[in-house]
């Protein structure tokens, strides 16, 4: 790992304007500055993160007003740094179209960081979630409690010296997440983490007058399994299929975005058809969420059909899957570098009747709900999120563009090969419940335009790299022939090895931008892996938003953030 | 056919013990007849957390139609329903409300761990992942996979109709002396022999056997059999 302070900073790193700003207004207190594989790193002083954060947000020039992540890493007895822990935040510019990463050292010894949560509404969780797994106090955050974790928890589980299986047993949970004053007259309603309408293990407690809610607040960590933790102690590989249940609704994603994350750290592209085939089910995938996100909404709502009538598609797209790699759900089909193996023969007219099939789901989820006059009075003008506000809290995807942003990262920042597709980015007007359900009911249309596009031109070759360092060789030639064998022995024993480095990966999934921050050390194991879950900011304006409306309208609202567990908490 | 053909005795086999006057008139036990009617009316409750509730939908839903086996109505509230679905990783920040909603459900219930996060912890083998939600409540058919594909939730949910019909119903946590037995290295191998070998050194300086070696006198003739989990 290379050394963190006196870097010299090279001089077309320096020519970049977030370098150059942030030299001209911190001076000495500018560490360093890295470009590795086009992502831009800057370390500054810890006593300069606030106004660093300040002017990176405020400068016209820069304008990075949309928070993407936050968190911390251990570097426990890593020469050349000797503060043990970094605080790593991500941000983007909507309107520059760049992404930065702002780190800053923090040392044992004296852990503490000034908060940046009144800079950003969405670093409010992430700091508690990096002071509940790592220790590091922020200076100023309004409730620095544990989050994903439980109050019995002794410990800081991220930190490199907790040993990964130790448990700790709660025997009962929180009661209470909001204070309510003595004599209040308000009901106190407890919703969650077992309740139909809480789509998993999210709690939320609201302080109610009458039908009203007066005061909300959200708990989380009822579904955190760990998954940076376990990331840590696997090779690369290994890591795919806990990928897979971070969002489950969509499990091809999270692999596409994880592969497409360690060939960026690699510098080693998968082969065109592997890329393609990638696109076709990333786009069925992302059918099946918004199903499952519109389906389960009006379900909480009282309307079982949709339910019905929608699942039949993702029966049509699980049936894809199953004959490309033979699971339904949990699919781990991507490999570094490419996909563990061909399509089936028959792979085009399976996706043209998985196609068939959503479009039909499509058209009827329309004719029952999109003017249906119940669902149009739940959903209008209720939970409205303005733009500014949206891009403050963090939140992406089609929540994000039902607040009015054009931000979608196949866009944007093309991947995979979706410059050569012609689709069209939805928005919405409001920023409502109804303009969410719009943008996802459009989303579909356009994946299915996408994955029409994308068959068309399928092209052919081999489904992964044949860059040996990486990729296993084919099967008979390990049996046939000792370099192969060698090979194949290597790489499973070995493992792939990235150059030491780190990458932000990001990819536009279901939910929106799921990004992957890998440090590695040049070993087997990454060093660090931090997922930016697109629904942890999503949801975490949630007890905001319902402030002010009805009891009934919070329900409406989180189906419509489509907050899913796994991802939520990893 | 309808149900007067039922009373004419057609779908009656006349040779059957207990049916009398070709059909007609047949006799059984209450017991009978309250076990025939819970096991093809269950009423489940979804626990579902995570991946698993996402393929318990798709059991429930249009094709594979758990209706088939009278298992379709679904009761989110624990106190009217028979059997629990724990379907999903169960961390211990959850488990206190798994064991709550457990215990609401009225006499008599059974439990399916659906999939292997809740039937061991799966391969999360890390620090807040319970292993196994038979730590803290009974269990009564495990349905391994990860996800289990609908196909074995259905023979899971008939083994259930199998236990209600013969009355067979698991009481005891079937791993409780697990729980909290998760100090430093519970899943490291090498430190867990480390603790044993340091435990027997201790023992046998006091003149003891090591830890589960029974001498003559330990093993009661009368000890009950061990659980399975």
């Amino acid at each position: 790992m290379a050394s963190a302070t006196a870097m010299a900073i090279a001089p077309e790193v320096l020519a970049r304007p977030a370098v150059r700003l942030l030299q001209e207004a911190l001076g000495e207190r500018l560490r360093a500055a890295s470009d590795f594989r086009g992502d831009l790193a800057i370390t500054v002083d810890r006593r300069a993160w606030v106004d660093a954060v300040r002017l990176l947000r405020d400068h016209p020039e820069l304008a990075f007003e949309m928070f993407l992540d936050l968190c911390a890493a251990d570097y426990l007895d890593v020469e050349g740094r000797p503060e043990r822990f970094e605080v790593v935040l991500h941000l983007y510019s909507v309107s520059k179209k760049h992404h930065l990463r702002l780190k800053t050292p923090v040392p044992e010894s004296d852990p503490r960081l000034a908060t940046i949560s009144h800079l950003f509404k969405g670093a409010n969780w992430f700091e508690r979630e990096a002071w509940d797994l790592y220790g590091v106090v922020f200076e100023g955050h309004p409730n620095l409690s544990r989050l994903l974790t439980h109050d019995a928890f002794v410990g800081h589980p991220l930190r490199k010296d907790y040993p990964q299986g130790q448990r700790h047993v709660l025997k009962s949970p929180k009661q209470m997440l909001l204070n309510v004053p003595a004599g209040s007259e308000h009901l106190l309603v407890n919703i969650g983490p077992s309740h139909p309408a809480m789509h998993g293990t999210f709690r939320v407690q609201a302080l109610l007058d009458g039908e009203t809610i007066v005061d909300g607040e959200a708990e989380l960590g009822y579904m955190h399994r760990n998954f940076e933790k376990m990331a840590e102690n696997r090779t690369y590989w290994q890591v795919i299929p806990y990928t897979d249940r971070l969002n489950y609704c969509s499990s091809f994603m999270n692999g596409h975005g994880w592969a497409l994350a360690v060939e960026k750290l690699l510098g080693v592209p998968a082969p065109p058809r592997a890329e393609a085939v990638r696109v076709i089910l990333s786009e069925f995938s992302r059918i099946m969420d918004h199903i499952v996100c519109i389906a389960t909404n009006v379900v909480d709502l009282g309307a079982i059909t949709p339910f019905f009538v929608m699942f039949r598609a993702r029966e049509a797209v699980y049936d894809l899957l199953e004959a490309c790699c033979g699971a339904r759900l949990t699919v781990s089909y991507v490999r570094i570098g490419g996909l563990a193996q061909d399509v089936p023969e028959d792979f085009a007219a399976r996706c043209q009747q998985a196609l068939a099939s959503c479009r039909e789901a499509w058209q009827a989820g329309h004719e029952l709900l999109t003017r249906n006059i119940i669902f149009c009075k739940r959903f209008r003008d209720v939970g409205v999120l303005s733009r500014e506000d949206a891009l403050s809290w963090g939140w992406a995807g089609s929540c994000l563009r039902g607040s009015g942003v054009a931000y979608d990262v196949r866009k944007d920042h093309p991947y995979s090969g979706y410059e050569q597709y012609d689709f069209d980015v939805p928005v919405g007007t409001l920023g409502d419940c109804y303009d969410r359900y719009l943008v996802r009911m459009e989303e579909i249309s356009q994946s299915l335009r996408i994955v029409e596009q994308a068959l068309a031109k399928l092209p052919g070759g081999p489904v992964i790299t044949d860059d040996k360092r990486v990729a296993l060789p084919p099967k008979a030639e390990v049996y046939s022939n000792i370099e192969a064998l060698m090979n194949h022995f290597k790489l499973v024993y070995e493992g792939i090895l990235p150059p030491p480095g780190e990458v932000y990966g990001y990819t536009e999934a279901a939910n929106g931008e799921l990004g992957y921050y890998i440090v590695s050390d040049g070993s087997k194991n990454p060093w660090r892996v931090k997922v930016r879950p697109p629904c942890y900011n999503n949801y975490q304006a949630f007890p905001q938003m319902i402030k002010g409306a009805m009891l009934a309208d919070a329900v409406a609202i989180i189906g419509g953030l489509n907050v899913i567990a796994g991802e939520l908490d990893r | 056919m309808g149900l007067l053909d039922l009373f004419q005795g057609k779908f009656v086999d006349p040779t059957y013990p207990g049916v009398h006057l070709r059909g007609n008139v047949i006799t059984t036990t209450l017991d009978a007849v309250v076990k025939w009617g819970r096991r093809s009316s269950i009423w489940p409750m979804p626990f579902g957390t995570a991946c698993c509730a996402i393929e318990f939908m798709a059991f429930t839903a249009s094709r594979y139609d758990v209706a088939r086996f009278g298992a379709e109505v679904l009761r989110f509230s624990p106190r009217q329903a028979d059997l629990m679905f724990v379907a999903g990783t169960i961390v211990d920040k959850e488990a206190p409300i798994l064991k709550l909603i457990y215990d609401q459900m009225p006499e008599p219930k059974w439990v399916l761990s659906m999939g292997v996060c809740a039937s061991s912890g799966g391969f999360y083998r890390s620090y807040g992942v319970m292993q196994g939600i038979d730590e803290i409540i009974p269990v009564d058919v495990y349905v391994p996979g990860c996800p289990p594909a609908p196909e074995s939730l259905i023979a899971g949910i008939m083994k259930i109709q199998d236990l209600i019909k013969t009355g067979r119903q698991a009481k005891q946590p079937q791993r409780a002396a697990s729980l909290g037995a998760n100090g430093e290295g519970q899943f490291e191998r090498r430190a867990r022999r480390g603790a044993w070998a340091s435990d027997d050194a201790a023992r046998a300086a006091q003149g003891l056997p090591p830890r589960g070696v029974l001498g003559l006198k330990a093993a009661a003739p009368d000890a009950k059999e061990e659980s399975h989990g």
